[in-house]
């Protein structure tokens, strides 16, 4: 606005420049800004990030040059890539000169790294006051475990997530699919748009420190408040039957998940008992007086074995999108158990046109992948094409006031 | 100066709270701790049912003892409004045309029953940040669909891809999307379109359909799927490079350690720290790709070299030759972690019937703008006679007849 032009900005991050240093906790955060608009550019090592290997791969395709992960391409969507060698220092040189043109330099290096190279938060802000710096690591930049290495299952073990999950009888299980790296990933992209409005407000910037064992502790629910208020552990229980209502039941094409109890919620039970009864399910009397409203009674085995002894055959004859659409429109919390390929063909998501191409000249056209997590109406979030190894150098160093000859000698320093 | 008394990263952004239950409360006590100044509309005359779910504090059920509602809404500050009433409904308007945020997790119909769907809300306020976070969206052909995160574990697939192959998938045990995916998408992209609010001065409907989230997530594993055709399966502990890779029985009762050996390195390293040389001479175990094809037997084999081991004995044994461990903590070592008290993730705050209780501080450290848990979780209605006369400008009189009249229930 202060240029006097009229034209809105249809991003919401337009304007904003994220300097990335690639790694496995911060991917997802800056795909998150990225789509919406910030310009964020992966500082890549001269071979390439490692998570331009990671799996899964696109099966058959070529990986030599690192473009064949899914999981890079999907993490990395609308970003822009170049190639500096943040261990040499000229290249510590241009990264600060690069730092002093951006609003936020996103990292996830382990403890101390950043630092050793001279590109820490305090050194980076010594000339850039309103620069903010966001750090991502597995358990902070300091304390006892600052150390320690943090994969995905170990986070989920130290903050605690793992021992809700799974059968009494056997492990603690896993949950699919990085959340604990996501959580972490996920909460850092919070931090740096609240410490972004605000270096924007005021002109101050600081140093996010974002810890992804402490980003599993926010997913134990009502765990830690049971231990300190009623001095109960809680425990895995195998599937998620805490309450009589709940649970997983097959149907004749596949499985519903019913939560009939709600959360605390006694109309729901009330919906569900009368949707049995209309369809002639004689025994639902068994569950239709007053004491069903308890929570307490309802987390007893006998509850949980006789609403599963009615539900169990009333769903195991009728078919999913009958159960889910006939359920939901009476009321009753009901969905469908989903794979990953249900999920393309879910009208609901393809309705709301959730799923977007996959763009990769070795994937199949018109692949479809995940598309914006939540629809903005004048700034919709959109997700470009992941960027290949070092393709927008020149680009990125000449906007930042390097000349052709500068870039030539870096280039000939084996720097970029 | 504590940082409880510093002003928050959010400071002087005023939100119109209309969440309740699990992530839409989340979103916003995340809003709060970074210093909002979000004001939760609610009433006693259909209470958030979060207030009646347990844990109680002592045990003894209250619509102002739960523990899991306090979490979820510290630094918050409660208007008891009964939205029934039109005079409730005419205060609610007043409170949205000074907010720059009002946020919602009713089904689409709700707010717009209370004449204040994003459609009404534009008209008298234009530039506004109007957040939605019902289950499947304000569009499409299920948007009046239902639900909890237990059922969006379930939509999204994350349920059916957790657990062992054989047995009943386990998922996370919890309703793990209002915990994590929903309540931080929702916060950026509201902070997205606050930042566009204030650089020009046009609001917008910022819709959140709770499975999305979700299914973001899972981006790497729909690809598998629309890419090379395959539809994945759950896995239990194992992994698609690394092995071994797994949750293994250590000394005592019920206890475990995860370990993720990521490279021949650590591979060695972890037959070292049991004192298995004999596994480094196993030359099907030599390599990632051997040990993979090999889990089971590898498996039990550490398994049984685990069984006798203090845990976090262990723990440090492997982290300090860099092997990826950690024991499995229940909620009270979470509580007691000594890298959490060194992050002050634990906070204890007074309550005025609870007491002093616990309260997760949020995971991010600022330096500048700290967030922070600023007060305990309102009472239902705390705050009815200092917001009215802050935000509404009423008089004690007007205040008192409208308590009178049930309007401020």
């Amino acid at each position: 606005m202060t240029d006097g032009s009229t034209r809105k900005p249809t991003a919401a991050l337009e304007g904003v420049t994220v300097l990335e240093v690639p790694g496995t906790l911060s991917a997802y955060t800056g795909k998150l800004l990225a789509d919406l608009g910030a310009r964020v550019i992966l500082v890549e090592p001269r071979a390439g990030t490692r998570g331009r290997w990671a799996p899964p791969l696109i099966r058959g395709a070529d990986d030599r040059d690192g473009d064949a992960s899914l999981a890079f391409g999907y993490y990395n969507t609308s970003k822009q890539s170049i190639t500096l060698d943040l261990d040499h220092p000229r290249g510590q040189q241009v990264f600060r000169r690069l730092a002093a043109t951006a609003s936020l330099v996103l990292e996830s290096e382990r403890p101390g790294t950043m630092r050793r190279r001279g590109l820490d938060h305090a050194a980076l802000a010594a000339s850039a006051p309103a620069l903010v710096s966001v750090s991502v690591t597995p358990f902070g930049a300091s304390g006892p475990y600052a150390d320690y290495e943090g994969e995905d299952i170990v986070l989920l073990a130290l903050g605690g997530l793992l021992s809700l999950a799974g059968f009494i009888d056997s492990a603690p299980t896993r949950v699919w699919g990085n959340q604990a790296v996501l959580a972490a990933a996920q909460f850092a992209a919070v931090g740096a748009l609240a410490a972004l409005l605000h270096a924007e407000a005021h002109g101050e910037g600081q140093l996010v420190d974002v810890a992804a064992q402490q980003c599993v502790v926010m997913a134990l629910e009502n765990a830690a408040q049971f231990a300190d208020l009623e001095g109960t552990v809680r425990k895995r229980a195998g599937g998620a039957v805490r309450y009589a209502g709940t649970g997983i039941f097959p149907c004749t094409d596949g499985e519903v998940f019913v939560m009939a109890a709600g959360v605390g919620e006694p109309r729901f039970w009330q919906n569900t008992v009368a949707w049995l009864r209309s369809e002639g399910v004689a025994a639902v009397e068994e569950i239709a007086d007053d004491k069903w409203r308890d929570f307490r009674f309802l987390a007893t085995d006998p509850a949980k074995a006789v609403f599963n002894r009615i539900f169990a055959p009333f769903a195991a004859t009728r078919s999913l999108k009958y159960l889910y659409h006939e359920g939901q429109r009476r009321g009753v919390p009901i969905a469908p158990m989903s794979s990953p390929s249900d999920l393309v063909r879910n009208d609901q998501l393809n309705a709301r046109g959730h799923f977007t191409p996959f763009e990769h000249p070795s994937a199949p056209p018109g692949a479809l992948m995940p598309g914006a997590p939540y629809a903005m109406s004048q700034t919709p979030a959109h997700s470009g094409r992941a960027p290949r190894r070092g393709e927008h150098t020149d680009a990125v160093l000449a906007a930042a006031g390097f000349d052709a000859g500068e870039i030539k000698a870096l280039r000939a320093e084996e720097v970029l | 100066m504590s940082a409880a008394m510093k002003k928050g990263p959010l400071d002087g952004v005023k939100v119109t709270d209309f969440t309740w239950i699990g992530a839409g409360s989340f979103t916003t006590k995340l809003l709060a701790d970074m210093g909002a100044d979000v004001v939760k509309l609610e009433t006693a005359t259909r209470p958030d049912t979060l207030r009646l779910m347990p844990p109680f504090k002592d045990k003894i059920v209250g619509i102002n003892r739960s523990g899991y509602f306090a979490d979820r809404n510290t630094s918050k500050r409660s208007l008891a409004l009964n939205m029934k009433r039109p005079e409730a409904r005419a205060l609610a308007r007043r409170m949205i045309e000074q907010s720059h945020v009002v946020i919602n997790n009713f089904t689409p119909e709700v707010m717009g029953k209370f004449g204040l769907g994003y459609e009404d809300v534009r008209q008298f306020k234009p530039d506004i940040v109007y957040v939605a976070m019902s289950l499947l969206g304000a569009t499409g052909p299920e948007h009046k669909y239902l639900g909890y995160g237990h059922m969006i574990n379930a939509m999204s697939g994350l349920l059916r891809l957790s657990g062992h192959p054989g047995r009943e998938p386990t998922g996370t045990g919890t309703n793990y999307p209002d915990h994590i995916p929903n309540p931080t998408h929702a916060v950026v992209a509201l902070l997205a379109a606050l930042r566009h609010l204030r650089r020009t001065g046009e609001g917008q409907f910022v819709d959140v359909a709770q499975l999305e989230p979700a299914v973001a997530l899972l981006g790497p594993t729909v690809l598998e799927w629309t890419v090379n055709g395959v539809d994945r399966r759950r896995v239990g502990n194992r992994h698609d490079e690394s092995a071994p890779h797994g949750v293994y029985p250590v000394a005592g009762d019920d206890r475990w350690i995860a370990i993720a050996v990521t490279d021949d390195a650590q591979w060695a390293a972890l037959a070292e720290t049991l004192d298995q040389p004999g596994w480094l001479r196993e030359a099907r175990w030599a390599t990632p790709a051997g040990r993979r094809d090999d889990a089971d037997a590898l498996d039990a084999a550490i398994g049984t070299a685990t069984r006798g081991c203090d845990g976090p004995v262990l723990m440090r044994a492997l982290q300090a030759r860099g092997v990826p461990a950690g024991v499995v903590q229940d909620s009270l070592e979470v509580i007691n972690d000594p890298q959490l008290k060194h992050r002050e993730h634990w906070v204890r705050l007074q309550h005025p019937e609870m007491g002093e209780t616990l309260y997760n501080a949020p995971p991010l450290h600022f330096s500048a703008t700290p967030a922070w848990p600023r007060r305990a979780a309102p009472l239902l209605g705390e705050h009815t006679r200092e917001v009215c006369r802050e935000w509404l400008q009423l008089d004690d009189a007007r205040i008192d007849a409208l308590i009178a009249d049930e309007v401020l229930k």
